[in-house]
């Protein structure tokens, strides 16, 4: 059985060929993990015994002629800040080591019903704050290109093991680009959909303005089918939404159309392009991705972002201001006590020990970072301010969309990075996350896909994406560009 | 002498404020690290916001009301959340006492 190139799509069609159970091909993915994940560490925790008992009704679904959805039976890998109800669930913190979650976050729900398999809880940056995963709680992670490279992050787990072939696809998490940054690093697709496409119940809430669930998979087209089974509107949380054109995303987003893909102009934003730290080798892949789609026949524009400076600092004062405000749920009362919480302590020490242990060092930074500006003297310098550009970088956004209907740009400045090249130094790994980060403040989705090459000096490199950003709800753009680029590449 | 943001008793109130504790040993290297970062913030004082409205959320969603009674689709159980409490009594989460 090959698990390599194993997508979504191969895997629904073997299952109904009987080529295999599901049953056969759950015990060979947890082989597999068992052998290979030793020296990547993408997995927290593996959850067999419910792989198990989903596959095993797959399979039995299908012996009694029931009709199977293109999701029943297949094997993902869910990042740990996902609630599977039961399941331990820790958002890598240490502060939540010994929690396991009391219900099912939707998407995760959603996975359910469809009849998909969950193989394991993937390895992050605490509370997924972090762009390398070296912010776990538990442990490293590595990138499977380069043993001494970091995956990328925060859903640097997942993007390991859809890359190392130990998941068919998996579920990330994106707040400043930790979906897309390692699906660049590792080379995997990453979607981090429309603010509100994907219901944000049962995610542990980082920056609540600007998280997303989002899919991580081999192939565009594996994206959209996972985007498409967990999206929609959720009565359990007031900020999702469907899409405003027909209340639903209809067929295009998973037989796009190359009529009328073809007719979308993409709009390259010079900013981005003389960005300090830009990677040479980066820049070349990304031009090699723009030659290709025009080549496809797509029309491009250059197009001005002139606000883009400023998103790194806006981002690191309003997701901050979120964090501290979102991480004060970690009290040590109701869950996640520390052993060394006994006694007679009065409430406030059973905070401050619980906390004062309990949080990484990237935590306690962002929690205090966060609590100062939104303090009295501050707030109007800091966050106040802060939301008014961000208002400014969404509008540069706005005007954009009116000229082109894509945008496309770099994923991150660089290649990934070696493992405790940047650790040490938070602002410099805040810096890095410059091309994704307006994504989020202004609530659109983007994709980061593979640049795959002809190109010899470009091809014996480590994996590098690029970045297309759609329009509020029109992620069935973004990933029909992408399906075509993608059919290019693979039938070349 | 570059003017400092943020001093260290400053640091050491906004972690009370904040419920945590910090180790001795780890407060210079977080002060740099926070005074490096607040000065990178200061470019943000060129840019001139005048009449514009602070984006408040991620969504341009208004009024998103839901009837007022119990949510029944939210079903989490009692007894599930009562596992996770580090100490119960009689059902009850147990809590040290809240006025000294």
């Amino acid at each position: 059985m090959n698990l390599k190139n194993l997508t979504i799509k191969k895997f629904h069609e073997g299952l109904l060929n009987k080529d295999f159970s599901a049953l056969e091909i759950a015990k060979a993915f947890f082989d597999y993990i068992d052998k290979e994940d030793e020296k990547i560490g993408a997995y927290l925790r593996l959850t067999k015994d419910l792989a198990f008992s989903q596959a095993n009704k797959t399979d039995v679904d299908l012996a009694e002629g029931k009709e199977l959805d293109i999701l029943a039976g297949v094997p993902l890998a869910i990042k740990d800040n996902i609630l599977i109800e039961n399941e331990p669930t820790t958002a890598a913190s240490k502060i939540l080591a010994n929690y396991r979650a009391s219900y099912d976050a939707t998407a995760v729900k959603k996975l359910k019903s469809v009849g998909a398999v969950f193989l394991g809880k993937t390895n992050m940056d605490e509370f997924a704050m972090g762009a390398s995963t070296e912010n776990s709680g538990f442990k490293i992670t590595k990138n499977p290109y380069d043993l001494e490279r970091v995956p990328g992050g925060s859903s640097g787990g997942s993007a390991a093991a859809v890359a190392a072939d130990m998941a068919t696809a998996a579920l990330g998490s994106d707040t400043g680009g930790s979906i897309r940054q390692p699906a660049s690093f590792c080379g995997v697709v990453g979607l981090k959909p429309t603010y509100g496409a994907v219901s944000r119940y049962g995610l542990i809430a980082m920056a609540s303005s600007l998280d997303q669930i989002g899919p991580m998979a081999k192939t565009v087209e594996d994206a959209a089918i996972l985007f498409k089974a967990i999206s929609g509107r959720d009565e359990l949380d007031s900020t999702s939404a469907n899409p405003p054109s027909g209340g639903k995303y209809g067929d295009e987003l998973l037989n796009p159309k190359l009529e009328n893909i073809k007719k979308l102009k993409i709009g390259v934003p010079k900013e981005y392009f003389i960005a300090e730290g830009l990677d040479k080798s980066v820049l070349k892949t990304i031009e090699e991705a723009i030659k290709t789609l025009k080549k496809l026949g797509f029309e491009f524009k250059e197009i001005s972002l002139p606000h883009t400076k400023y998103a790194v600092s806006v981002y690191y004062i309003i997701m901050p201001a979120e964090v501290s405000a979102n991480l004060a749920r970690y009290d040590g009362i109701r869950y996640g006590q520390m052993s060394d919480v006994k006694g007679q302590m009065s409430l406030k020490d059973i905070y401050l020990k619980t906390r004062g242990e309990g949080f990484g060092d990237e935590v306690k930074r962002r929690a205090i970072l966060g609590t100062f500006v939104l303090s009295a003297g501050y707030y109007d310098a800091y966050y106040a301010k802060a939301q008014k550009v961000r208002q400014l970088i969404k509008k540069d956004f706005d005007e954009a969309f009116k000229e082109v209907d894509v945008i496309l740009t770099p994923v991150y400045p660089t290649p990934a990075f070696k493992i405790g090249e940047k650790i040490d130094d938070p602002l410099k790994m805040y810096l890095g996350d410059i091309f994704t980060i307006p994504v989020n403040l202004a609530g659109l989705p983007a994709i980061s896909i593979p640049v795959k090459s002809q190109n010899l000096e470009i091809k014996g490199q480590l994996p590098v994406g690029f970045q297309l950003i759609g329009k509020p709800f029109r992620e069935a753009d973004i990933l029909g560009i992408g399906r075509y680029y993608e059919s290019l590449i693979i039938n070349h | 002498m570059k003017k400092e943001i943020i001093s260290k008793k400053t640091l050491e109130y906004l972690a009370e404020l904040a419920r945590i504790e910090l180790k001795p040993e780890k407060e210079e290297k977080l002060l740099k690290d926070l005074e490096k970062i607040l000065e990178y913030f200061e470019e943000l004082k060129k840019v001139n916001v005048e009449n514009i409205e602070p984006m408040a959320g991620g969504a341009n969603l208004k009024n998103v009301f839901r009837e007022d009674e119990s949510n029944v689709k939210c079903q989490m159980s009692d007894v599930k959340l009562m596992d996770a409490f580090p100490e119960k009594e009689g059902g009850y989460l147990k809590v040290p006492e809240v006025f000294e």
